[in-house]
């Protein structure tokens, strides 16, 4: 089984790297580049509801944190390698403390997706409130609704001059994409990672089997917003510019939303949905004829009408039933969850 | 003091206006294999829940093993070396039978001895042939017998089982009581049960339990024998 998995994601993997040198013969790496950041931030969120069990509604609060950060800390520092790595790290500290406040008081499901909800949101009005200039930190001014323009964006590290922009900030990010996406299989191919999956199927009786449950929760919620914060600080170096609207509820619901139709319970579903909803979102916003949030939401209607389980479990199993059609076997009894593709 | 293993002394858990336990005295030997007997209601399960820390008592103190976990989280309870198995079966239904009993055994052994621990609990309990499975497919039988083995690849020295032979064919109910006699041999065993039948075929010692206290404690034959036992599980006031 173990076995299998590594193929999994050898597979995932060089498919990724196919996809990457392809699509820019087809696309824009300007738009890619966004693409592959939703992408990120897809699998951030992936990752704690798929796997953890844990759907927060404000994943927007890490990856705007982890923006802001990068932003802030580039503007006074100058060369971008601490300001990234600050990106990461404010976010995952950020995480872990309010996953421990929740976790710990022994918040779960609805309550735990409004107080996250609640949080992106309180961000989002107090950026928004930020425009006088007693909103500075250090030589970086807040800016209110307007944000934070004119930082440093992403150097090779250890040269403030040599700039990673256009394609070769392609190249960063989708490696960066790949590379986490690894780190999140190894992850969730531990020992760590099989007590989060086995958190989501039964807390109870994880707990009874002597876990803490809480602390597992908190740290894999921690590594979800250190995830979410560097996607967000590979979009402050995209757009150049940080603003409140990354806190939004539209950026939060969009995530969500990304993960349903790509398909939960699986990290390769979450980011495929980002990129074909993202790009969707992109296309559509150059016409005026329709409005883009009602067809997202069609979108969404459709698939949990059509394909429940999202676009990517349904097609694994579809393929797999074609390939095992010869045998003759009735499942028994259909499991809660069916086999859930692990890809 | 070193053979009583776990002491409750005055234990009560009030819902609201409802006393489901109480104030009750038990005390529980080294090596013992006790039933908890009672007509629905009479606060088995409640008393149980609070054992495990599920529930934290209103009242009263729990004491195992030389400690006071009066109120401890179960993760902590567990971490004594007590085994747990709840009324549903609770199993990780996403997962392989072998995984299930890995992730027991792992929480005690670490990752060098857990595969060895695992495979010596799926073989016990004779689930080999369904190790692959997931969870989720199999009869509720099985599942009973995956959350035991749950249970058993953990090594515990106080096992306290509620209802494990709920729901089950009487073939199943057997196997299961020649299981709890196994365990029996090296760990102090509590079962909350309402089949008669098996308390019968399993039991030494039991302690009945009417309307959130201790009717009354006594060998098998005597509590069968009580008029009392036959009163309160007739719903015979008096």
């Amino acid at each position: 089984m173990a076995g299998s998995q590594a193929t999994g994601t050898l597979w995932v993997l060089l498919a990724g790297l196919v996809v990457m040198f392809v699509a820019p013969l087809v696309l824009e790496t300007y738009t890619l580049t966004l693409l592959v950041i939703y992408a990120m931030l897809a699998l951030s969120l992936g990752l704690i509801w798929g796997y953890g069990g844990i759907l927060c509604f404000g994943q927007t609060a890490f990856y705007g944190l982890g923006a802001y950060t990068y932003a802030i800390a580039a503007i006074n520092i100058g060369e971008s390698t601490v300001p990234a790595l600050l990106g990461i790290l404010v976010p995952a500290i950020f995480a872990a403390a309010l996953g421990a406040m929740m976790f710990y008081g022994r918040l779960s499901d609805v309550y735990l997706g409004v107080v996250t909800l609640v949080v992106t949101l309180i961000f989002f009005k107090f950026m928004n409130s930020t425009a006088g200039p007693e909103y500075q930190i250090g030589a970086a001014r807040l800016g209110g609704f307007n944000g934070v323009p004119g930082f440093q964006t992403l150097n090779v590290p250890g040269d403030p001059k040599a700039y990673i922009y256009d394609r070769s900030l392609y190249y960063v990010c989708f490696l960066a994409l790949l590379i986490v996406y690894m780190l999140v299989r190894l992850l969730l191919a531990s020992p760590f990672g099989r007590v989060a999956v086995a958190i989501r199927e039964n807390e109870r009786r994880v707990e009874l089997m002597g876990y803490d449950v809480r602390l597992q929760k908190t740290l894999l919620f921690s590594v979800s917003g250190a995830i979410a914060g560097l996607a967000g600080t590979l979009y402050a170096s995209w757009a150049e510019i940080v603003t409140p609207g990354m806190f939004s509820l539209g950026q939060s619901a969009e995530i969500i939303i990304w993960c349903i139709v790509g398909g939960l319970g699986t990290l390769v579903g979450p980011m495929l949905g980002a990129a074909l909803l993202g790009y969707l979102k992109f296309s559509l916003g150059q016409q005026s004829a329709i409005d883009n949030s009602m067809i997202l939401g069609l979108i969404l209607v459709v698939v949990v009408l059509v394909l429940p389980r999202g676009v990517v479990p349904s097609l694994v199993s579809l393929w797999e039933r074609r390939r095992r059609r010869p045998s003759i076997r009735a499942p028994r009894r259909r499991g809660r969850r069916g086999e859930a593709p692990d890809v | 003091m070193s053979d009583v293993v776990l002491e409750t002394r005055g234990l009560s858990m009030r819902f609201g206006g409802v006393t489901a336990v109480d104030n009750v005295d038990f005390r529980l030997r080294r090596r013992e294999l006790r039933c908890l007997i009672g007509p629905n209601g009479a606060g088995k399960t409640t008393f149980f829940r609070c054992l495990t820390g599920i529930l934290k008592p209103t009242a009263g103190e729990i004491h195992i093993d030389g400690h006071d976990t009066t109120g401890w989280d179960p993760h902590w309870v567990a971490r004594l070396g007590i085994g747990i198995k709840t009324q549903v079966p609770s199993v990780m239904d996403g997962l392989s039978v072998r995984e299930n009993i890995w992730l027991s055994a792992y929480r005690i052994a670490g990752s060098r001895d857990a595969g060895r621990l695992a495979a010596e609990a799926i073989d016990r309990l004779d689930l080999g042939t369904l190790a692959g499975a997931t969870v989720g497919r199999l009869a509720h039988g099985e599942r009973q017998r995956v959350e035991l083995g749950i249970v058993m690849a953990a090594r515990p020295w106080l096992v306290l089982l509620d209802e494990p032979a709920a729901g089950m064919t009487g073939e199943e109910v057997e196997r299961m009581a020649e299981i709890i006699r196994e365990i029996n041999r090296d760990a102090t065993v509590v079962i909350v049960e309402h089949d008669m039948q098996f308390i019968r075929s399993i039991a030494q010692q039991i302690t009945v339990f009417s309307q959130g206290a201790v009717l009354m404690e006594d060998s098998v034959d005597a509590v069968m024998s009580d008029s009392r036992v036959r009163d309160v599980y007739l719903g015979k006031r008096g």
